[in-house]
């Protein structure tokens, strides 16, 4: 099998991207309704709780549910209006 | 009796406050506020899963709703209060969905096929052999493909190499990753997060600065 520059240039990306203290997924997820409530309020993720957000950028799966729980978020306070 | 009171007393409570909630969610459960509990996380829900599911959402979503609320009524010692009930609750309906659909979606699908088609694509076998320099490719380009590759062969474990190859080499989907590899999320990403850590610093030690690399590709 022939790397291609594309997968290079993410294997790359991927490890200058690492930094020394970065939490895992279960981590992440401790942390994730908190996090909701704060960019639901206004607040930055990334000045809010930077690690969790670091992680965000770099798993898809805890990406993908982190925007649904905010997509159901919004629903509900949508319907209490 | 004293159940029986507390029942009664939190018969007409509209749970506003997490106070309220844990109480009532606390055993003696208090069957009202698990029936709002679950309405509430069927409507958020319902708009935040429907572009997964393709048919019967209304089922899956109260199946969903259900078995996140058994995980809910489990836990509840576990909640810290830093946020509202109903958020944290939701939190953990949203992975309780999502998590079920991954499963669906790679349940028909055996390790088998999920393995590469021979050895020759697992990583640690990986070679960039000069007869497989495609004209296009630059000599510049192939010599920084060969220092990856060598410092993915000397650097990383065998589990290491292997997910990298099967998350970043053949591009398959963490889900797929975490079974073929018969792991959970947290650890393969803790797997990978220490190869990319490796790799990194053997960039900087051998004085390879990434973003020339990326530059020169």
């Amino acid at each position: 099998m022939e790397l291609t520059t594309d997968i290079l240039k993410n294997l790359i990306k991927s490890a200058q991207m690492a930094i020394e203290h970065e939490i895992g997924c279960d981590e992440c997820f401790d942390e994730l309704h908190e996090l909701a409530e704060m960019e639901l309020a206004g607040k930055s993720p990334a000045e809010a709780m930077p690690l969790v957000k670091d992680h965000l950028d770099k798993c898809g799966s805890c990406r993908e549910e982190y925007k649904a729980l905010l997509e159901a978020l919004q629903n509900i306070e949508n319907g209490q209006k | 009796m004293i159940n029986w009171f507390k029942r009664r007393r939190n018969k007409n409570t509209s749970y506003d406050t997490n106070e309220e909630w844990v109480e009532a969610l606390s055993p003696p459960v208090d069957e009202q506020a698990v029936d709002v509990l679950r309405k509430k996380l069927i409507q958020g829900l319902k708009p935040a899963l429907h572009k997964y599911v393709d048919r019967e959402l209304d089922q899956f979503v109260e199946d969903v709703a259900q078995d996140a609320l058994l995980k809910v009524l489990d836990n509840i010692d576990s909640f810290r209060g830093e946020s509202k009930l109903t958020t944290w609750a939701m939190k953990i309906a949203v992975r309780e969905g999502l998590t079920e659909l991954r499963l669906k979606r790679y349940d028909d699908i055996s390790i088998e096929d999920l393995k590469p088609e021979d050895g020759s694509r697992e990583v640690f076998s990986l070679t960039v052999a000069s007869d497989e320099t495609s004209p296009d490719r630059s000599l510049h380009e192939s010599q920084l493909i060969d220092k990856v590759m060598q410092i993915i062969n000397e650097e990383l474990t065998d589990k290491q190499k292997k997910a990298i190859n099967a998350l970043m080499i053949q591009g398959l989907p963490i889900p797929a990753v975490v079974k073929l590899m018969d792991t959970n999320r947290n650890a393969l990403y803790k797997l990978v997060h220490d190869a990319r850590l490796k790799i990194k610093n053997k960039l900087e030690l051998e004085g390879i600065d990434p973003d020339k690399m990326l530059d020169k590709l």
